[in-house]
């Protein structure tokens, strides 16, 4: 349980990280103009607010998705640590080492080689690789149990900071050039949900009820999404000037 | 069918500091109607707020007094902006894009299908010579190539309804003339037209009717070949000031002293 919580705690600064891109994001299209060209079409602010976050989320998504499967494996590896006392180690920790690699190098080299030889974007390249990559550590022996488990963990702590990371997002297009207010605005809430996220793992190890520790962590990080609603307001998406 | 393109009735923005004090009325009660199929000046100097009234026809800024109206419809409804095209004073790409993703990202933005999308990209690459350079970033074009792929861009969606902020800022005399025939070109086919322009001179080249704007008002309208004399002549009587330099005292003693 303990082990699972201490995953859990891997997604939420993703997320964190992924709010403060998002916000970085949309602020450059602000201050380049792009923002400008882009809303002059048909598009609503709202769908172009959500499918940007929706990208820079995806995009963080397959960082972290790699990420989380490497650990998978190393869980399933410290699992089988009997395997490991019996003297198997290589046979345990040997994929799992390989393929936290092979996430990382596989896909740059990918993406290097196909946008030197073939003119493929290397970005876009060396994300879908590392989407398969993670994919092939996420299937390595499947565990469906275990996998089940550790996602059921992380929700309480992920689903409140996804909402919170969308309207984190929209917050930052209302406050625009108020950069001393961004950004009090997000330290503090981006440190609540890992704050919560690093005590969980600690009290769990220790044999305190987790649930209610749980839901404390997710009371924490629904506090800022709370702050994000009330600064954003009913005009979040209608009231603002964009130029 | 709605006849007026654009509608402006009392219309006025100012703009605020942080704690929105007032700093600046950009725009005060401008009434202002662009007939459909017409090639419309919008003329001012500096800071006159022509700028500030595209941007509240295009719904990127929301006027404090006043009804805009696009098409009969407000600004910010997508409806109204599916029927046109904006070219704004500079051109704003993303550098990493090609030509060719660039207008693709538009294309996308005006809800087209890709195969529309790819017959009409091919289109405005060749109208704008941009063919050859369409694979390459946006990021090392010329001043010039970017003004056309930004003009490709707002012509992706066949707008009726074509803003042009500044067409021909900071192109060299052919491009100016190929920009002016264009506009020309496009308004033939029936496209509405509503541009801003400091050079009077192209102003009247193309343009049928205009309004002078000055510290945000209108201050003088009309059509351009009821005009005696040059626009330039008739701007400078509606808002030119004769003004007292003041350079005798900071030339005294002579130059380099």
């Amino acid at each position: 349980m303990a082990r699972e919580a201490g995953l859990s705690a891997i997604l939420v600064p993703g997320i964190a990280f992924a709010v403060f891109s998002s916000i970085r994001t949309i602020r450059r299209e602000l201050e380049s103009g792009t923002l400008q060209m882009a809303l002059a079409h048909p598009v609503s602010r709202r769908t172009f607010l959500a499918a940007k976050l929706a990208g820079v989320l995806g995009a963080y998504g397959v960082f972290f998705v790699t990420v989380w499967a490497s650990s998978l494996v190393a869980v399933r590896g410290a699992i089988l640590g009997a395997a490991a006392a019996n003297g198997d180690i290589a046979r345990v920790w040997g994929p799992s080492l390989a393929i936290g690699t092979a996430a990382i190098v596989v896909p740059l080299a990918a993406g290097a080689v196909l946008n030197r030889f073939a003119g493929f974007r290397f970005a876009r390249t060396a994300a879908f690789t590392a989407l398969a990559v993670a994919a092939t550590g996420v299937f390595y022996k499947f565990d469906a149990a275990l996998s089940a488990a550790h996602l059921a963990s992380s929700l309480p702590l992920v689903a409140p900071a996804v909402f919170f990371t969308v309207f984190a997002g929209a917050a930052a297009v209302r406050l625009e050039g108020n950069n001393a207010a961004s950004l009090l605005f997000l330290v503090a809430a981006v440190s609540l949900p890992v704050l919560g996220a690093h005590y969980i793992p600690e009290a769990a190890a220790g044999g305190a009820p987790a649930p209610w520790l749980y839901a404390a962590c997710s009371l924490l990080a629904v506090a800022p999404l709370a702050a994000a609603a009330f600064i954003a307001g009913a005009e979040l998406f209608n009231g603002k000037d964009v130029a | 069918m709605n006849e007026v393109a654009v509608s402006l009735a009392g219309v006025s923005k100012t703009f605020r500091d942080f704690w929105l004090r007032p700093t600046v009325k950009a725009v005060d009660g401008l009434d202002l109607a662009v007939a459909r199929g017409d090639v419309f000046g919008l003329l001012g100097p500096n800071g006159s707020g022509k700028s500030t009234t595209i941007k509240m026809i295009l719904g990127l800024l929301r006027p404090d007094d006043g009804q805009v109206r696009l098409f009969g419809m407000p600004p910010s409804s997508v409806q109204a902006r599916r029927k046109i095209g904006y070219l704004p004073e500079l051109s704003y790409l993303h550098p990493f894009l090609t030509a060719r993703e660039t207008l693709a990202y538009y294309a996308g933005l005006c809800g087209l299908g890709r195969q529309d999308a790819r017959r009409r990209i091919d289109q405005l690459l060749e109208m704008t010579d941009l063919t050859a350079a369409a694979s390459r970033p946006v990021g090392g074009f010329s001043k010039g190539m970017a003004r056309r792929v930004a003009l490709a861009s707002s012509l992706i969606g066949k707008p009726e309804l074509l803003i042009l902020d500044e067409p021909t800022s900071g192109l060299d005399p052919v491009s100016t003339h190929e920009v002016k025939m264009l506009i020309r070109t496009l308004s033939k086919s029936g496209m509405t037209i509503l541009m801003t322009s400091h050079l009077l001179a192209d102003a009247q080249d193309v343009c049928r009717n205009f309004m002078i704007l000055n510290r945000g008002k209108g201050v003088a309208q009309g059509m351009v070949d009821k005009i005696e004399g040059s626009l330039q002549d008739y701007f400078l009587a509606k808002v030119g000031e004769e003004r007292d330099f003041k350079v005798a005292p900071f030339l005294e003693g002579g130059a380099g002293a």
